[in-house]
């Protein structure tokens, strides 16, 4: 990553750099609360996919490796700021205080997205590549003309930025000025697809096509996100629109539980990014700064194992929907037509005997 | 302390089947929650499983190498958790997603999808149909929106063919096919008889039903819905009569009837080859008239049950001593009344033969579908002119009904015509080129 | 005993080996061989050139592949599952649809879009659409669908070789599915209903992944005393219809069986199209059995949603109540 230019302010190892263009302002109490952050994530993360392989969750998406990219970037926001995420973003979600059991839902078959997105400003897992990144402008643009003082954040993937939609996106901010941020995590890979295949140009340099300026960060650097991202909310806040960031990590799980990694690339590449983990730099620093002891890091695995246990309980005691539910929210105006197919369909439901299955 | 059964699960999205690679715990071991147990291999990947429970391995379901379905136990773990009872043994596809009630499932593997192999599919049993059509929720409520008049097209299509207005027929509900016909005979029947009121014990009453009442209907289909127009005439059969005697002397014919309506049969196929429009029938919904390439050659027949029209199918494919097996067959199976159903159907052109019944002729009505039939009448002795000489010959008179909707005066008389002289001079049915007896 | 996905592999493979103009392209074909494997081995075969991964754009991949086939290419793209074909919507249908009538015949685009389609994965949103109409009622594209792995195999080359482009539906809940392939000749051409078992009582027709449940259907029924006609379309636009004109003739009773909405579904067009022709020989009207007209439910509702064995049964039962 040394050849990289890249915006870093927490080194692998644990040391504390600067850069003059992203000075941070942050206590020992808040470094400590980012650890506690990360780890609650990881986490988290880990209990899911163990979830999956155990036929709980049909299908999940790691966020393992990517911690601090997002935690980073989730905790640069203030109240009001609305963030649109894609379905990997548990670590926003985490910080934007999203319960974690309502982000399995989906992923467990009972519902497409088991939030009031109002209730945290953060909006629903959106599947479809970079749909939401439009929604973000539009949003921004909403706030604009309520002359809000809040801004927006889009999440998105290296892949994603080689659709139509965040392309259009990048075009309506900039012409707009609209108060959004941009944030690209680049986690090297599109399932199977490295970065290579989506682009010929670093993606933090397409924004300059575009108009509006644009900055790679090490994503695995927790305090150089939270710099980063705070500086362009405040870009957006006073009126200056758009930045794109691109957090620079990797993918360390699979695209989802469905893919094999195995078959496209090289565990020693894993190997190499092992060494960058978001993570361990934390622990590092603050352990050789004398900042946190034994009985804190001892506190937090216990928290840890508490997030998860609920987490497990809360899954497997999660009441599956109504039938109804097929039904009720297709429209928000009445709607005779599909009420008349529910009922037939309840009726037919109820011309079974008791109890019989196929 | 409970067993739980960990069912293989999906790991997927639509993966219906896995290969247990290997075991890493063995019964007896104590295991923990999301610790490591197996390594499986599906068509997408080769994953580690970890255990939803904590416990004691008790049982091994699957052997290393051993390929199940998703949804097999695959392992049962005793837990430590006291006085939980456990899950109830769910069938193999645990797809239990009740009609809504809101109570909190229990822990269900997301199983794959589909009928797994060997699983017969069975329809789940429904409840008694309550009462009318109208309480079966979705179901079939006709929408009456003209009257009353319930019948279904080929019904009403029926009635407009037979004359009948099917508004008329008195009866509530459905109208049926039986139902237009009945009407259509009424409509069509003998003229009311005068006002005088008989002594019904001077009459018999026979209910209308089984084979009489087919034959009735089929006979009042063809004949209001067919314009039947009829040719006749009169053959000199001596050379046909000296071919069945020859005939009957010849090896492939051993122990098989030789009649005169043998050759009358092979004359009819001959002749429906050489006129393929005469085999054929109309089609009215369709707008089409339909020429068979095929011959199903129907036999009116007086059984002990009544009228009959047993058929020999794909007779035209047959050689004569082949037609009188077929033919035997059927006279002798239709005679003791067992002529099974499948073999009154499909038939092309009938021939009946009402010289047995001591008559020369008569206007023989077309078995529905059908478009001609030939009545043959017996054979008598009377006299006749051979080459300007009077003589007394052997004569029979055929009569040809036919549906002159598609067969007009031209091809029935033609298709007649060739029939009499195939049975004038026979020789050309069958394979023997013994030039006979001239006379 | 080949899987239908594999059998559309064997088929994929077979057309590049016996035409280098044909390509593939798509997310994830190359080197991971396709999320559901279909396009497994095909790059290291037949190289990079020729195998093709994408960017991450749908309009990018038929936008190109339209490109490649105007330059004398045969691609056949991928579109990773059906709910995100909708970015390449409109090539497909103001471009891909619409080249040859624009240029009156002078240009061909010899295109196949793969589409996984369909439900019964336990998927998340976007993964289980039945889209199929929209692109069936689009004039200048052929529309067709596999139910089994003999299909698979030969309906993938048949499409390859059209010169009108193809949009071939994959049902992707029977990618899993074993049966024999015949590798030397194909049963039917790329446009024809197949009769899959005979009846006398009543016609079932249906197509992709649904056509196994109406075999099952027709089963139940055989031991209920009802002889069920299975009929499998195969081919969506154009519509193969004589044969099941024919059998509704016969029966006098026809079931539609489909997993996309009922309202406005193919069901409907055939139903009509029945109705106009067999008139006089229908004993009950044309009924239609398939998903409700509500957008894909989560994977926990999918099995009420899906049209399933008693579904099917209970029209088949209203049917015989006319």
């Amino acid at each position: 990553m040394s050849e990289l230019q890249l915006v870093q302010i927490l080194s692998p190892e644990g040391e504390l750099l600067t850069d003059p263009e992203y000075p941070l302002d942050i206590s020992t109490e808040e470094i400590r609360a980012l650890y506690r952050d990360l780890v609650m994530v990881r986490r988290f993360d880990v209990e899911a996919t163990a979830l999956q392989r155990q036929g709980e969750l049909g299908l999940w998406a790691q966020s393992l490796g990517q911690e601090a990219a997002q935690v980073g970037s989730g905790r640069a926001l203030i109240p009001g700021d609305y963030a649109f995420p894609t379905y990997r973003e548990h670590g926003v979600a985490w910080a934007k205080g999203v319960p974690p059991e309502k982000l399995l839902g989906m992923y467990r078959g009972i519902n497409h997205g088991g939030w009031d997105p109002r209730d945290n400003d953060f909006h629903l897992y959106t599947l479809v590549i970079g749909a939401q990144t439009l929604h973000a402008t539009g949003y921004a643009m909403g706030i604009q003309r309520d002359k809000s003082n809040n801004a927006v954040i889009a999440y998105f993937g290296d892949g994603a930025t080689s659709q139509g939609d965040v392309n259009e996106a990048f075009t309506y901010a900039s012409v707009y000025h609209a108060p959004v941020v941009f944030f690209c995590q680049n986690n090297q890979w599109a399932i199977s697809q490295p970065i290579e295949s989506q682009t010929k140009v670093a993606l933090y340099k397409r924004a300059a096509g575009f108009g509006f300026p644009g900055v790679r960060v090490d994503g695995n650097d927790v305090l150089a996100v939270l710099a980063v991202t705070r500086a362009a909310l405040a870009r957006a806040r006073a009126g200056e629109g758009p930045t794109l960031i691109e957090a620079f990590t990797y993918r360390m799980g699979a695209h989802t539980t469905s893919d094999d990694p195995s078959r496209y690339r090289l565990a020693q590449e894993l190997d190499e990014w092992k060494l960058k983990d978001p993570i361990a730099r934390v622990k590092s620093y603050l352990t050789r700064n004398s900042l946190a002891n034994e009985e804190f890091f001892a506190g937090i695995e216990k928290e840890a194992e508490a997030v998860a246990s609920k987490l497990r309980s809360d899954i497997i005691d999660a009441e599956d929907p109504y039938v109804e539910a097929i039904f009720d929210y297709v429209y928000a105006e009445p709607h005779p037509i599909l009420d008349a197919e529910k009922s037939a369909y309840i009726n037919y439901l109820e011309s079974f005997t008791e109890g019989e299955k196929k | 302390m409970a067993l739980r059964d960990f069912r293989l699960p999906d790991v997927g999205e639509g993966l219906t089947e896995a290969e247990i690679l290997q075991w890493y715990v063995a019964v007896g071991d104590v295991v923990t929650i999301n610790q490591m147990i197996c390594e499986i291999e599906t068509a997408k990947a080769a994953v580690e499983l970890p255990s939803p429970y904590a416990g004691t391995v008790t049982a091994l379901k699957v052997n290393q190498g051993e390929t199940v379905d998703v949804g097999t136990v695959i392992i049962t773990i005793e837990d430590g958790v006291a006085g939980e009872s456990a899950p109830a043994a769910p069938a193999e596809d645990d797809r239990n997603l009740e009609v809504p009630t809101g109570k909190p499932k229990q822990a269900a593997v997301l199983v794959g999808y589909g009928v797994k192999e060997g699983q017969t599919p069975a329809r789940r049993a429904r409840k008694a149909a309550s009462g009318t059509q109208e309480e079966l929720g979705e179901s079939i409520v006709v929408e009456l929106h003209d009257g009353p008049v319930v019948a279904k097209p080929p019904v009403r299509k029926l009635a407009k063919d037979l004359g009948v207005d099917i508004r008329r027929i008195r009866k509530s509900g459905n109208i049926t096919r039986s139902d237009v016909l009945d009407a259509a005979m009424a409509l069509h029947g003998m003229e009311q008889p005068p006002a005088t009121t008989y002594d019904p014990h001077r009459e018999d009453r026979i209910p209308v039903k089984g084979v009489l009442k087919e034959m009735a209907q089929a006979m009042t289909t063809s004949a209001f819905t067919a314009p039947h127009v009829s040719v006749w005439l009169q053959v000199d059969v001596a050379k046909t009569l000296k071919a069945v005697k020859k005939l009957k002397d010849w090896e492939e014919f051993e122990g098989l009837r030789v009649s005169p309506l043998l050759i009358v049969a092979a004359a009819v196929l001959q002749a429906a080859k050489e006129f393929p429009k005469i085999n054929s029938s109309w089609d009215e919904a369709n707008h089409e008239v339909i020429i068979r390439r095929y011959i199903n050659l129907g036999f009116a027949a007086a059984t002990p049950r009544g009228l009959l029209v047993p058929v020999i199918h794909e007779a035209d494919g047959m050689d004569i001593p082949t037609l009188a097996k077929e033919l035997m067959a059927l006279v002798d199976t239709a005679r003791e009344g067992r002529t099974p159903p499948n073999r009154m159907q499909h038939g092309t052109i009938t021939i009946t033969n009402v010289g047995v019944l001591g008559i020369d002729g008569g206007t023989p009505i077309l078995t529905p579908g059908q478009g001609a039939i030939l009545a043959v009448g017996q054979i008598r002795e009377i006299p006749w002119t051979v080459k300007g000489k009077m003589k007394v010959r052997p004569i029979c008179q055929l009569t040809l009904s036919f549906d002159h909707r598609m067969i007009d005066g031209e091809l029935g008389s033609r298709f007649l015509a060739r029939i009499g002289a195939l049975l004038e001079d026979p020789s050309e049915l069958y394979d023997e080129s013994d030039a006979g007896d001239d006379e | 005993m080949i899987t239908l996905g594999k059998a559309i592999n064997m088929g994929l493979r077979r057309a590049l080996t016996e035409d280098p103009k044909v390509l593939v392209m798509g997310e994830d074909v190359g080197k991971l061989g396709g999320v559901f494997r279909v396009t497994e081995n095909l790059q290291s075969e037949f190289g990079e050139d020729r195998i093709i991964d994408t960017p991450l754009a749908e309009s990018g991949i038929l936008g190109t592949a339209i490109g490649l086939a105007l330059r004398g290419y045969r691609p056949v793209c991928e579109i990773q599952f059906d709910g995100f074909v909708y970015p390449a919507f409109d090539q497909i249908t103001s471009q891909l649809a619409k080249m040859h009538a624009r240029s009156l015949g002078t240009l061909k685009l010899p295109v196949v879009v793969r589409i996984p389609y369909g439900g019964g994965i336990g998927a998340v949103e976007h993964h289980s659409e039945s889209n199929e109409t929209y692109f069936a009622h689009t004039a200048g594209l052929r529309v067709v669908t596999c139910s089994n792995p003999n299909d698979a195999y030969w309906m993938m080359q048949q499409a390859i070789q059209s010169d009108d482009p193809v949009i071939f539906f994959e049902p992707k809940r029977r990618y899993w599915d074993k049966a024999e392939v015949n590798e030397e000749a194909p049963s039917l051409g790329l446009h024809e209903t197949r009769t899959v078992q005979e009846g006398n009582d009543l016609t079932l027709i249906s197509y992709g992944p649904t056509v196994r449940t109406a075999i099952e259907v027709a089963a139940v029924c055989a031991k209920e005393g009802r002889s069920v006609e299975v009929m499998d379309l195969r081919t969506l636009s154009p519509l193969d219809l004589a044969p099941v004109f024919e059998s509704a003739q016969k029966t006098g009773r026809v079931v539609i069986l489909h997993e996309a909405p009922t309202f406005l579904g193919l069901g409907a067009e055939i139903a009509s199209q029945i109705t106009e022709e067999c008139f006089y020989s229908l004993d009950a009207p044309v009924l239609r059995v398939g998903g409700f007209n509500v957008p894909y439910p989560p994977a926990r509702l999918e099995e009420h949603y899906l049209p399933d064995l008693d579904r099917t049964l209970d029209a088949i039962d209203r049917a015989f109540a006319f």
